[in-house]
């Protein structure tokens, strides 16, 4: 039998077994301040933290989760789980050094006094994931709803090589309409650059295959929900490995291209979908869509270098915004701000809001005096418009800092800092204006 | 002595461990395998471990995990793959017996210095 254990000696064993378990435990009052919490939670959270404390879950985690409070403090019920293992991103990851890094968090309602945080490191397992993601994908293009697909054989650079009725079952267009035409055609006009339809036959290269869900368009001009899968006929990666040198595409090469529509079917996955990659009060992509759309984007341009340009908007004191009008009335003016990018930009292009009144657009293949014509238009429209609360206008102006993707920027974080550094200096010098990166020094006093 | 002393890493080698005892900050002593050679009395109390129970234990993953990352740990990992001198004092949070406390850590290492060492100074 086990000899009697003392209370301090079983003190010692819980605060033991506390200090070794592999997930971050933390528990926090209704407003996130944190009362109890375990080691790994501080190893967790103390990178993130921006004055070496740790007094509150939810200021810890603003840049990263901004939506934590609002979801802990709309949670109605008098206990159960707020969020269930939702992912955090907390950095773009350095290419080639170090991936993305992700933590989940888990967040319970004890009571009308106490929640229970459950926080873990996650980044080898989204890693994981995302290779599983494509082939699911890929397995997903080719079994499912095998009645309704498109069958299109392209040539080197994207072209409609074949006639076939698939095409215009699905699509519509006839014989004459696509042969010899890019394949963008049945895309609509802005949800597609030249530069991203050549990515994708890189892309199915590179791995195989390329897949991509988004709007596709009928020759009435109708819009439907479609999954394209590119694949190569011939294995050119291969054949590549051996002539590094192959610029450009050979003459031969040649891709299929299966589109379906699955309209349906995205309408039944449609809140599940809208849940993981859209923002819970704007309805825009969210901080995590945003980077691995960037991710994805700076790999491009190491590929093949193309302009490239990352526009950061702020809104122009917005705690005033929130401390007159009350959170609605900052709801709605970001709610406003969001609908006003969204309808600027291009479908192309990423339009996200990265946390707090803090929003993103990445464009592709679009360089710094484009970039900054659009952003220079948005501003004004925000200027000019203002939104209406329950009968009153409010008007607010935003800044912006903007800056292009170019070869000594080292990678995704990089390229955000830039743009950050501009929209400092756009707030510094009076707000309601932009900049660009490089922000010129000030001028020196003239007394 | 006392936690902001200079050359202290030179001095704690020659600190017994009765007189590490009395001192009132924490000093956690570790090899070049980061296993727990020295833990004084301050530090065992505050943490409510027993230094008994964590001499010969691995620093960042059984003794203080809350420490184990860029901030602490990788430093005296970088420290080391340089060959470099480390003495910095940072602004931290440990999780004494899972309350969050506001600490002041110094990260002392150097070449040819038998053991590394962590101060944990809590302000009052």
């Amino acid at each position: 039998m086990d000899r009697p254990h003392s209370v301090a000696e079983e003190n010692e064993a819980l605060t033991q077994f506390l200090y070794l378990a592999p997930v971050g435990l933390t528990q926090l009052s209704m407003s996130g301040e944190i009362l109890m919490l375990n080691p790994i939670s501080a190893q967790l959270l103390m990178p993130l933290s921006r004055d070496g404390g740790l007094e509150n879950l939810f200021t810890a985690l603003e840049g990263v989760a901004p939506e934590l409070r609002y979801l802990a403090s709309n949670f109605v019920l008098p206990h159960g789980r707020i969020c269930d293992g939702m992912r955090v991103q907390l950095n773009a990851g350095v290419r080639g050094v170090s991936d993305p890094q992700f933590l989940s968090l888990t967040l319970l309602k004890l009571d009308e006094s106490r929640l229970m945080a459950v926080l873990s490191d996650i980044t080898l397992q989204v890693k994981r994931e995302r290779l599983l993601r494509q082939n699911e994908a890929w397995f997903n293009a080719i079994l499912a709803g095998v009645t309704d697909y498109a069958l299109v054989r392209l040539d080197g650079v994207g072209r409609v090589e074949a006639w076939n009725t698939s095409i215009g079952r699905v699509t519509g267009f006839s014989e004459a309409d696509v042969i010899g035409r890019p394949y963008s055609i049945f895309s609509p006009d802005d949800a597609t650059t030249a530069d991203r339809d050549l990515d994708r036959l890189h892309e199915a290269d590179a791995s195989g295959w390329s897949i991509d869900e988004g709007w596709r368009v009928k020759a009435d001009a109708t819009r439907y929900w479609g999954s394209a899968a590119i694949v190569p006929l011939i294995d050119r990666a291969q054949r590549n490995a051996e002539d590094d040198c192959a610029l450009d595409f050979p003459d031969d090469a040649q891709y299929c291209m299966v589109i379906r529509d699955i309209t349906e079917r995205r309408a039944g996955s449609e809140k599940h979908r809208l849940d993981t990659i859209c923002d819970h009060l704007t309805g825009i992509a969210n901080r995590r869509t945003f980077f691995e759309a960037g991710e994805l984007e700076i790999e491009r341009y190491r590929r093949s270098p193309r302009p490239v340009s990352l526009l950061l908007f702020d809104a122009d004191n917005f705690k005033r915004v929130n401390d007159v009008f009350g959170h609605a009335g900052g709801d709605a003016v970001l709610r406003h701000l969001a609908t006003l990018l969204a309808s600027t930009f291009r479908q192309v292009d990423v339009v996200a809001r990265l946390g707090g009144e803090e929003f993103a657009v990445l464009l592709p293949s679009c360089d710094l005096s484009q970039a900054v014509a659009l952003a220079e238009r948005f501003r004004r429209s925000i200027e000019a418009e203002g939104v209406e609360v329950d009968g009153e206008m409010i008007h607010y102006t935003v800044s912006g800092g903007i800056a292009a993707m170019d070869d000594s920027v080292s990678g995704l974080d990089a390229l955000v800092k830039r743009a950050d550094d501009a929209l400092y200096a756009a707030k510094a010098a009076g707000r309601n204006r932009l900049e660009r990166w490089p922000v010129p020094a000030p001028a020196a006093q003239v007394t | 002595m006392d936690f902001t002393q200079d050359d202290i890493l030179a001095l704690l080698d020659g600190v017994g461990d009765a007189d590490a005892d009395e001192l009132d900050f924490g000093v956690i002593g570790f090899d070049d395998s980061t296993i727990v050679r020295r833990y004084n009395a301050w530090e065992a109390k505050a943490a409510g471990l027993s230094t008994a129970n964590v001499l010969g234990r691995e620093l960042f993953n059984v003794v203080a995990p809350c420490m184990n990352n860029f901030m602490v740990a990788q430093r005296f990992e970088d420290a080391a793959a340089q060959g470099s001198v480390l003495d910095a004092t940072i602004d931290y949070v440990l999780t004494l017996k899972m309350r969050p406390v506001k600490v002041k850590l110094r990260l002392l290492a150097a070449p040819g210095v038998k053991y590394r060492y962590l101060l944990v100074h809590r302000p009052s």
